[in-house]
């Protein structure tokens, strides 16, 4: 037992321990808290549903790039509205929901999008009409829905927008152009036709002002208006939002697809954990039972297992990784499975060696005299003596699955039920975030994995000097 | 005898490692359904030639149909497609070793051809390029870096080398390589992005040559800094541990001057185990370099694969495989001829 404690002292000696074992500790405590607050399904549920991501705006940066900025950029805003001031105008029931929104920086938003959810109507559809005032007390009638009518089948209330909400993607309608042309009319005597309209952009129209024949945004406090007109007092829409596509995002930005790279990021530590840590396990437990069986037991048992180990040692190990999980397809389980069934034998093989020495030490001859079982001298006499060299050896190991898998996942072949680090950066690389200088893309996922892994390398130099004590003096 | 004894037996594991990896291979193709889909593909490529060859001399749209029944009940037979997998497999075996696996889907040669013996045996010398520099380059500098710092632990170089190594250990080569495209080539401009020649490469053979350096330095720049860290390490390691044994005491004791107890004493030593290193990280280098080659899009068989994964490219893939692990049991044997070289114990025994 000296041995061990001597070892554990040795251990926690050096900086470069310490440090990893606070690096272990950031790595657990943030996949305990990602596993507690986001669902296991995540991946599926939301990560690869575009649909989950259609108001964010896309390949959007960190919102923290305006601190180092002297320009300040646009951020994205969601404006939310649930209470609405009814209003009755002799002949239509009106409910009106008011929205602010101030422009604070020199930019037009990218885009703009109206959210409706819920919508409940008992007569004749009603309609959605959006109005936005601007800081010059100017009004523009942007839009008009007129809601869908009710199927012959169905009864009233009818109920629309609710399993899935509906969301009117502004910047690419069509009717709008007809609206902000007779406002260009108005405002500037300007005549135009509705494509010059969709040419010149329609956020450049509404947000701004014009000045010698170009637009310059137009700051301050922007009142949006949206209003449901109906036939019957009872007509209700539940929930409505007005979206303002910004060019910063969150912690992390969006990738081309609107999504928040920091939720992927977040998900990705105890995916990482999960690979490393059962992966290097599995491998240390297979590969140290069989080299220890393999040395003290000796004969053919110990030939057939070294045989074994020599050949598989020698299998190039991406190419066959890349072929297994093309071939099994990318689970999560597979890539794990096939990472140790290569990983083991190089324990097995320096394990042998290291039994090989003990077997004949006095202390394992003495218990064999006191007619001590094989497995119980395995287990209590020649375990105790290399556990130090194989609890290195399967930190030793994590990086590398931890690599392995974000490797796979870089050329594709990774598990699509979640997001990975890997994937991330794949995705990124895919489209084109290397050569268009997508930085925030490409940067976080890597220095991720060089964190995770450099954690778990810190950790295996930080035992070094206690399974090899020829390099103790030189520390 | 010792030399031929040990080289032997090297050279039968080796190729006991080639057969099992071709043996795992074929089984696991050929129970999956796999080898059966490359066979039906070779084969109706086969039989559509021959259909338009025959188009030309039987006009009548019935006896052609029926002839063309006969040609592929008899290709069926030549293919093996009426048997099962198992029993098919020396010749899926032999079809792998001589890389006769049919036509790519997407990927075709510089001169259009689309075999996939074709197209491998283009980008092959594109590999070998990229790994031997890379190899020689990472030798070298772990040699001369790992011993100069051996000769003084626990400075401060010592201490930013074993910084150094840590992290690039936990380095993914890959990743190491998108952001020195970022910075080299989006932000200062000086490396192309891609490729491995310009479109159209300079005539003469010097620009050529400074066009392929151009073009290649990235690469290897990332594959040297990502592979080096821990093999100077591994160096300096074993290098340490040789300098405190014994005789090297004694040879200090004797006054030989401290260069002569250096390369002969420590290092003369200390070489058998660096090179054992070397064999050990092979498959680190090779792995490195298919995904490096992804990244920079240097036309060998690293992107090769990648982009067979994205067409979905049975017959390339189990090639590109097998190729691998060619080129890896010969650098392997390599080595191992070179590890007898230096280790006079070998030799003797």
């Amino acid at each position: 037992m000296s041995y061990l404690k001597e070892s554990l002292s040795e251990f926690w000696a050096s900086k470069v321990s310490k440090l990893g074992i606070i690096f272990l500790l950031v790595v657990i405590a943030v996949s305990i808290f990602t596993v507690a607050t986001m669902p296991l399904d995540y991946g599926t549920r939301y990560w690869s549903n575009p649909r989950y991501w259609v108001e964010n705006p896309k390949l959007a940066k960190p919102s923290w790039v305006n601190y180092f900025s002297t320009e300040k950029l646009l951020e994205h805003a969601v404006l939310p509205s649930e209470f609405s001031i009814p209003q009755f105008s002799g002949q239509y029931y009106l409910k009106n929901y008011f929205m602010n929104y101030e422009l604070k920086v020199n930019q037009f938003p990218t885009f703009i999008m109206l959210r409706l959810e819920n919508l409940t109507y008992y007569k004749s559809p009603p309609t959605v009409k959006l109005f936005i005032e601007r800081p010059d007390n100017k009004t523009i009638n942007l839009y008009t829905l007129n809601v869908e009518k009710p199927l012959s089948e169905e009864e009233p209330p009818f109920v629309r927008y609710a399993d899935e909400p509906k969301r009117i993607l502004l910047s690419g309608e069509t009717t709008i152009a007809y609206a902000l042309s007779s406002f260009l009319l108005t405002e500037y005597n300007l005549s135009t036709n509705p494509s010059e309209v969709m040419k010149m952009g329609y956020e450049k129209i509404i947000f701004g002002t014009l000045v010698n024949g170009s637009f310059q945004p137009l700051k301050g406090m922007y009142h949006i208006k949206v209003v449901l007109s109906s036939v019957d007092g009872r007509d209700n829409l539940g929930k409505v939002a007005f979206v303002v596509g910004g060019m910063i995002f969150g912690l992390m930005g969006t990738d081309s697809l609107g999504r928040d790279l920091f939720q992927g990021l977040l998900f990705g530590f105890p995916v990482a954990l999960l690979i490393g840590f059962t992966t290097s396990v599995i491998t240390t437990v297979i590969g140290a039972a069989l080299g220890i069986v393999s040395g003290y037991v000796g004969g053919l048992v110990d030939d057939f297992i070294q045989r074994t180990a020599d050949i598989i040692n020698n299998f190039p190990q991406l190419p066959l990784l890349i072929l297994l999980t093309f071939i099994f397809g990318g689970k999560l389980w597979i890539i794990m499975l096939v990472l140790v069934a290569f990983g083991w034998p190089s324990l097995t093989i320096i394990l042998r060696s290291m039994v090989l020495s003990i077997k004949n030490a006095p202390f394992v001859e003495s218990a064999v005299s006191m007619g001590a079982s094989r497995l119980r001298i395995m287990l209590r006499h020649i375990f105790p003596q290399v556990a130090p060299y194989i609890l290195s050896q399967m930190i030793f190991y994590t990086p590398s699955a931890i690599l392995a898998e974000a490797g796979l996942s870089f050329l594709g072949l990774g598990d699509p039920s979640m997001p990975t680090w890997g994937q991330i950066l794949e995705y990124g690389f895919k489209n084109g975030a290397v050569y268009l200088g997508y930085w925030w893309w490409i940067l976080p996922p890597g220095i991720l994995i060089v964190f995770s892994a450099v954690t778990f390398v810190l950790l295996a130099l930080g035992l070094e000097p206690v399974v090899n004590p020829k390099l103790r003096r030189w520390r | 005898m010792g030399i031929v004894r040990t080289l032997a037996v090297k050279g039968a594991t080796l190729l006991a490692v080639l057969f099992c990896v071709l043996l795992l291979t074929v089984v696991v193709v050929g129970a999956t359904g796999l080898s059966d889909k490359i066979l039906n593909a070779m084969m109706n490529e086969e039989l559509r030639a021959t259909r338009q060859k025959l188009a030309t001399q039987i006009k009548d749209p019935e006896q052609l149909e029926q002839a063309m029944e006969k040609i592929k009940e008899t290709l069926i037979v030549a293919y093996g497609l009426d048997k099962p997998w198992y029993v098919r497999m020396p010749n899926m075996l032999l079809r792998i070793i001589t890389l006769d696996l049919g036509n790519a889907k997407t990927q075709q040669t510089f001169t259009g051809s689309i075999k996939v013996a074709d197209i491998i045996m283009e980008r092959f010398p594109n590999t070998i390029l990229l790994m031997v520099t890379v190899l020689m380059i990472n030798f070298i500098l772990g040699l001369m870096v790992g011993v100069k710092v051996a000769t003084k632990p626990g400075s401060i170089l010592d201490r930013v080398l074993s910084l150094y190594s840590s992290i690039s250990y936990a380095l993914p080569t890959w990743w190491l390589g998108m952001i020195l495209i970022l910075i080299f080539s989006f932000y200062l401009r000086l490396f192309p992005f891609q490729g491995m020649r310009s479109t159209p490469p300079p005539a003469d053979p010097i620009g050529s040559f400074l066009d392929l350096l151009w073009h290649s330095a990235l690469p290897i720049i990332t594959l040297v800094i990502a592979l080096s860290g821990s093999w100077i390490y591994i160096t300096r390691s074993i290098v340490i541990t040789t300098a405190q044994e014994d005789f090297v005491t004694a040879a200090r004791a004797k006054g030989f001057p401290e260069k002569l107890v250096l390369w002969r004493y420590i290092i003369r030593v200390a070489a058998p185990p660096i090179l054992t290193n070397l064999i050990l990280a092979l498959p680190v280098y090779l792995g490195g370099a298919i995904l490096t080659e992804t990244v920079f899009g240097w036309p060998g068989m690293g992107l090769l694969y990648y982009n067979s994964i994205m067409a979905v490219d049975e017959a390339l893939i189990l090639a590109l495989t097998y190729m691998y692990t060619l080129i890896y049991v010969a650098c392997r044997f390599v080595l191992e001829i070179l590890y007898i070289i230096l280790d006079p114990r070998v030799r003797y025994k």
